[in-house]
């Protein structure tokens, strides 16, 4: 059913490009913005040390086969000792971390600051598209789409018989506000791209940092093998240095 | 092998070609991820214009897609000379990596491109 509408050159000059711009732009408003407002925080030193303690833990989890094996066992036991271990939280210290987290007003504000200046542009966006560009037909996406995408897609259109290609400005807004992300990125520099559902996902698990990592950790170091490949070394320089002589 | 690097190339060895145990230097495998990353989203924005602006419908802009998601792994493996295991750690990630982040901006300039040039 391929009946080809004939759309408007108004409509490409006045809603598609006009859009695309303003979104683009209001990314990049955005990122200054976000750069600007980044109030410094004074670091807990507490959070700091465990923080550090992590990384320590971690870069002796990968790098444990270049330590004699009796070395990385002392410093195991240094890290998960049941008494003092550094690794070793007891359930009730974790739950006060936590909630302690939360309670921060500063980290609640912070918080607070990055999730508005996600919302608020593009919720703004958005009822500015639907306030002026609805109830016509903005562009033909390339490739067909099923009926139950007709509703989703056509929002201000009440003629049941157009093709499902011919969205609505509204889904015109959808597609830039995904698509734009890999601009950004390319543009922006470093990925500070919308990672808003990233952002979401770190938010969630703020609180949860210090205790669950401190074990994930733990585990994670109780786990490894040793195998130190040291020995090896020696027969490798051998080799090396007798196809640099001959 | 340090002296093989050339100047204008951007990505760097993550692994030292010990014949038992592979490391990987963390910093420069980031760095390469960063590279393939950039090149896919690149490739996808000029292949949805290029995409529009030919026409394409439906399923052919999809395997075009593809098309041009191959040719971007061929271009990343020639550039890393054809020994994938100095550069990555997995051939899975010179090849699939950032597939699906590519196609929605692939689909916005394609939609674009098809639009200004073939419903004017």
């Amino acid at each position: 059913m391929a009946e080809d509408l004939v759309l408007d050159t108004a409509i490409r000059d006045w809603v598609l490009i006009p859009l695309s711009v303003v979104m683009v732009l209001i990314g990049i408003l955005r990122y200054f913005v976000s750069k600007l407002m980044r109030s410094f925080q004074v670091p807990d030193p507490k959070i700091v040390k465990e923080g550090q303690v992590i990384v320590r833990a971690r870069n002796l989890r990968g790098a444990a086969n270049f330590i004699p094996p009796k070395s990385f066992r002392s410093r195991r036991v240094y890290f998960s000792n049941e008494e003092n271990g550094l690794l070793f939280v007891p359930k009730g210290q974790a739950q006060n971390a936590q909630a302690q987290m939360f309670s921060d007003p500063n980290m609640a504000m912070d918080m607070m600051k990055k999730n508005l200046s996600m919302i608020i542009p593009q919720t703004l966006t958005f009822a500015w598209v639907n306030f002026f560009f609805s109830g016509f037909v903005a562009a033909k996406i390339p490739f067909p789409l099923t009926q139950r995408f007709r509703s989703m897609l056509q929002n201000g259109i009440d003629l049941s018989t157009v093709d499902v290609s011919y969205v609505s400005s509204r889904s015109w807004y959808f597609l830039n506000l995904f698509g734009l992300r890999g601009l950004f990125s390319l543009i922006l520099g470093e990925e500070n791209a919308m990672d808003d559902t990233q952002r979401m996902m770190q938010m969630g698990g703020f609180g949860f940092d210090p205790s669950k990592s401190l074990s994930a950790e733990k585990d994670g170091l109780d786990i490894v093998q040793h195998e130190w490949a040291l020995p090896k070394f020696e027969h490798r320089a051998e080799a090396v240095l007798k196809k640099l002589v001959s | 092998m340090a002296g093989q690097c050339d100047s204008s190339s951007s990505e760097k060895k993550s692994s030292e070609a010990m014949n038992d145990v592979p490391t990987f230097s963390t910093e420069n495998m980031q760095n390469n991820m960063k590279v393939i990353y950039y090149s896919r989203t690149f490739m996808s924005i000029i292949g949805g214009v290029i995409a529009g602006i030919l026409g394409f419908t439906g399923f052919m802009g999809f395997i075009f897609y593809f098309l041009v998601m191959a040719i971007t792994s061929i271009g990343l493996i020639a550039k890393a000379k054809f020994s994938v295991h100095l550069y990555f750690d997995s051939w899975n990630r010179i090849i699939l990596d950032g597939f699906m982040g590519g196609l929605m901006s692939f689909v916005l300039f394609w939609t674009f491109a098809y639009d200004i040039v073939h419903i004017f």
